[in-house]
């Protein structure tokens, strides 16, 4: 788990820590070392604040192609408390329940925030994924008509929460894929 | 505010203080699990389907350090603790009493000069100095132990060894594919990749490389477009006129004869190579050179080997005519594959097993099998499986040393040369290796009633193995775009290896209950064959117990159990397709409510769009419900 420093932690809010969220207590006293490092030197860690390229620009997320749209969702006011980022980190543990990751993996997966995954947020998922210029317009279309077919169960040709959900629950490598270490680092 | 009751506080601190030591033990096995760091220093550089590759050959180290643990405790534990004086106890010989003195005859073959090669070849064949040691099933001529106030009775802990671990074997396999069966189960769509499961599920949070995420961007790409190409072909398939079908399927017919044609072929060489093999090996041969003597004991490793190696080829060229879909092409290649490899290997030990049982082209009235050339035949098909199992480490060796590391230094010194570039540097190909281990495996599972200490050997193979292939992947390999897909592969891994087991099981099932064991040497000299054992147990039970026993063996009980079984699997498949049909009928609802509601118009548009949403939530929730009662009665079945 890296060398963390035990300093400036009470023990009662690593405890509360510790209950609210679904980190272990190595998790939690590496994250907070690393909220420290980055943070401005000489602020008290409860009141400090990071900025989302900050955020994204951490090990864990440097690379990810949804990094910006997982910075908007747990951050408020457009930063992140340290708070903030242990909500976010408990979210990605590997304890954290299946329920909580498919509410979350909704709010990243829906980029334009209507409250609904459309064919415009399948199309911005799918140029994310592929990462590359030339993926033509027939593959787009072809590809989203299938994850409509498939999960679209009242065919109105965008996914909500619930239905969602019930794809995401018959998903076999969804648990396994939707897991982020922030420690180590 | 209400504050808790003292017995409350307590009630919470007991459960959070629980919950922790529990959080505490857990962190602390997982710090014992087995090559932990490697595997996830793997998992972060080459994806999660090698990943996988190393997780199985991990399960498969434990699973041959149980097997053995099982063999130590029931064999071989009580004949150390004799042999070495640890406890006051003695060993039993019950000299066999009707059986002729010809039977009994086990001439330990020695020469006169015995050159240092000898000992060599001794070592990588179980002949000569090893043939005698606790390796082979003839050292074990023991009929008992004589504790203080009991008799431990060897023959029988030796059978019941091997039953408990091919048992335990079979359920721990079992257990562990239970998940991938359970999801293939319970889906309406035939095959495993959902395009809602590689869209939604398909970047791998986990990955913090660089390379790595440009690997991963593109063997997406990769498979996205291979499943859309897929399914344009399964499309045109569907839109086949009658006279193509008719000719597709007589080429089908006719290349399926040829496949079935290369297997006879391969499976012939083998015979003929195993009793070459056995033939020259009686005669002279310490007066052979070295190198014909080493290739005489290993023809038949060197020919299962050489098969192996060229029929994948020969069925990669086959199926291209076929005409199938790509998905179904390389499983339907990788099974042709997998069922060559294993039936080698029953082709191999039924060989022997003929050859045991045959004296001068008669059957054998004497003894029951060919005592002159086989006085303890056990020990002679335990070197067999030893020597394959040696041989096959080295040519994995081999085979890293000398073309891995060589490929990889000529691509990365000569890359100007047009053949190198074609060739390119290595992927690490999962279904060869795969079948390698398993392979390997079944190797074991054959051997360990002939030969006690064999899963030892494997359980150190597949540590060396682990490592080398670790080695090899890190300095030579370069990540495939074309990658399995972590839930598909572990269901596929263990189907695999479950099949070697089924293979593994007639070879020991037919040693053990038609061929009569050996009655120069072995735990089984006063029985006629090695099953008989339990009879004789048996019928020194109470008579209660033995009637009970009879009871249970006889016809009049199994038949109707089989039929009641045969009943209660029928009631469980009806009730999962009773299930799929709700599913279906509440989806074809869940569409018409929101057709209805699109109907009904604009101006009812709030109170409407309330009620349409309620039930959609409604439906939704029921359709969840019916699935997740599905996957119940999966879990009870």
């Amino acid at each position: 788990m890296g060398q963390c420093l035990r300093y400036q932690m009470h023990w009662e809010d690593l405890e509360e820590y510790q209950a609210l969220t679904f980190l272990t207590r190595n998790e939690i006293l590496c994250i907070h070392d690393t909220f420290l490092k980055l943070c401005p030197p000489g602020k008290y860690y409860k009141e400090a604040t990071l900025t989302m390229d900050q955020v994204s620009s951490l090990p864990a997320l440097r690379v990810n192609p949804f990094r910006d749209r997982i910075c908007r969702v747990f951050s408020h006011d457009d930063v992140f408390s340290f708070e903030d980022v242990l909500g976010m980190a408990s979210v990605f543990s590997e304890q954290a329940c299946p329920s909580l990751k498919i509410e979350y993996a909704f709010r990243i997966y829906d980029f334009n925030e209507n409250g609904f995954i459309d064919e415009e947020d399948l199309q911005s998922i799918i140029l994310r994924l592929l990462n590359s210029d030339d993926v033509s317009e027939d593959l787009l279309i072809d590809l989203i008509n299938h994850v409509l077919s498939e999960s679209d169960l009242d065919n109105d040709n965008m996914l909500s929460f619930s239905e969602f959900e019930h794809a995401m629950a018959k998903s076999p490598d969804f648990m396994n894929c939707f897991r982020i270490h922030f420690w180590g680092f | 505010m209400k504050y808790l009751s003292e017995w409350d506080q307590w009630k919470q601190y007991s459960s959070k203080s629980w919950k922790r030591f529990l959080e505490k033990a857990h962190e602390m096995t997982t710090h014992l699990e087995l090559w932990r760091e490697d595997i996830r220093s793997i998992e972060g550089k080459f994806g999660t389907s090698i990943q996988s590759y190393f997780s199985f050959l991990r399960f498969l180290v434990l699973l041959n350090m149980v097997i053995f643990l099982i063999i130590f405790m029931l064999v071989l534990l009580p004949i150390f603790l004799t042999k070495y004086k640890i406890t006051n106890s003695s060993f039993v010989l019950i000299p066999s009493k009707d059986t002729d003195i010809q039977c009994t005859m086990y001439p330990i073959s020695s020469s006169g000069l015995i050159y240092f090669y000898s000992y060599i070849i001794d070592l990588l064949s179980g002949t000569g100095f090893l043939e005698e040691t606790s390796l082979f099933y003839g050292h074990y001529t023991i009929d008992g132990v004589k504790f203080h106030n009991f008799i431990y009775d060897l023959p029988l802990a030796y059978l019941i060894s091997t039953i408990a671990y091919l048992a335990l074997s079979l359920l721990w396999i079992v257990k562990r594919s239970v998940e991938g069966f359970k999801i293939n189960l319970i889906r309406s769509e035939e095959h495993f990749q959902s395009y809602c499961n590689k869209i939604f599920a398909g970047w791998d949070f986990c990955i913090t490389n660089r390379s790595m995420a440009d690997l991963k961007h593109s063997s997406l790409r990769y498979e996205l477009r291979a499943d859309l190409e897929e399914e344009r072909i399964r499309q045109k398939i569907a839109e086949r006129t009658s006279e193509e079908t008719i000719r597709i399927y007589s080429l089908r017919l006719l290349l399926n004869c040829i496949v079935l044609a290369v297997l006879a072929a391969c499976f012939y060489a083998i015979y003929r190579a195993t009793i070459f093999s056995q033939e020259h090996m009686k005669k002279e041969i310490d007066k052979m050179v070295f190198g014909e003597n080493l290739l005489i004991l290993y023809l038949p490793s060197i020919v299962i080997t050489l098969a192996n190696f060229i029929t994948p080829m020969i069925f990669a060229k086959i199926i291209h005519y076929e005409d199938y879909s790509p998905g179904f092409e390389i499983r339907l290649t990788i099974l042709r594959c997998v069922f060559m490899r294993l039936a080698t290997i029953c082709v191999l030990v039924l060989t022997l097993g003929s050859k045991i049982t045959s004296c001068d082209n008669s059957t054998c009235e004497l003894c029951g099998y060919n005592q002159k050339l086989y006085p303890c035949w056990e020990t002679q098909v335990g070197q067999e499986m030893y020597k394959l199992m040696i041989f096959d480490l080295i040519i994995i060796l081999a085979v890293t040393l000398f073309v891995d590391f060589p490929r990889k230094l000529l691509v990365t010194h000569c890359s100007s040369w047009k053949v190198i570039q074609c060739w390119g540097q290595q992927e690490f190909a999962i279904p060869d290796n795969v079948l390698g281990i398993v392979y390997g495996q079944t190797i074991c599972w054959i051997g360990a009633f002939f030969s006690p200490l064999i899963p030892l050997i494997a359980t150190i193979k597949f540590i060396i193995i682990f490592y080398v292939k670790e080695m090899s992947l890190i300095y030579t390999c370069r990540p495939s775009p074309r990658q399995f897909r972590a839930s598909n592969s572990n269901f596929f891994f263990l189907l695999v290896l479950l099949i070697g087991l089924c293979l593994a099981i007639i070879p020991v099932t037919i040693s053990m209950a038609s061929i009569p064991s050996s009655k120069a040497c072995g735990p089984f000299t006063n029985f006629n064959t090695t099953w008989e054992v339990v009879p004789k147990t048996v019928s020194t039970f109470p008579s209660s117990l033995q009637s009970l026993i009879h009871g249970i063996t006889s016809e009049a009980f199994a038949v109707p159990f089989f039929m009641i079984i045969c009943l209660i699997m029928f009631y469980f498949i009806a009730l999962a397709g009773a299930h799929k049909k709700v599913v279906g009928q509440l989806r074809e609802q869940l569409s018409l409510v929101r057709e209805q509601s699109q109907v009904l118009g604009s101006w009812q548009w709030p109170f409407v769009q309330d009620t349409e949403s309620r039930d959609k939530r409604y439906l939704i929730q029921k359709l969840t419900e019916a699935q997740k009662d599905m996957r119940n009665r999966v879990d009870v079945l």
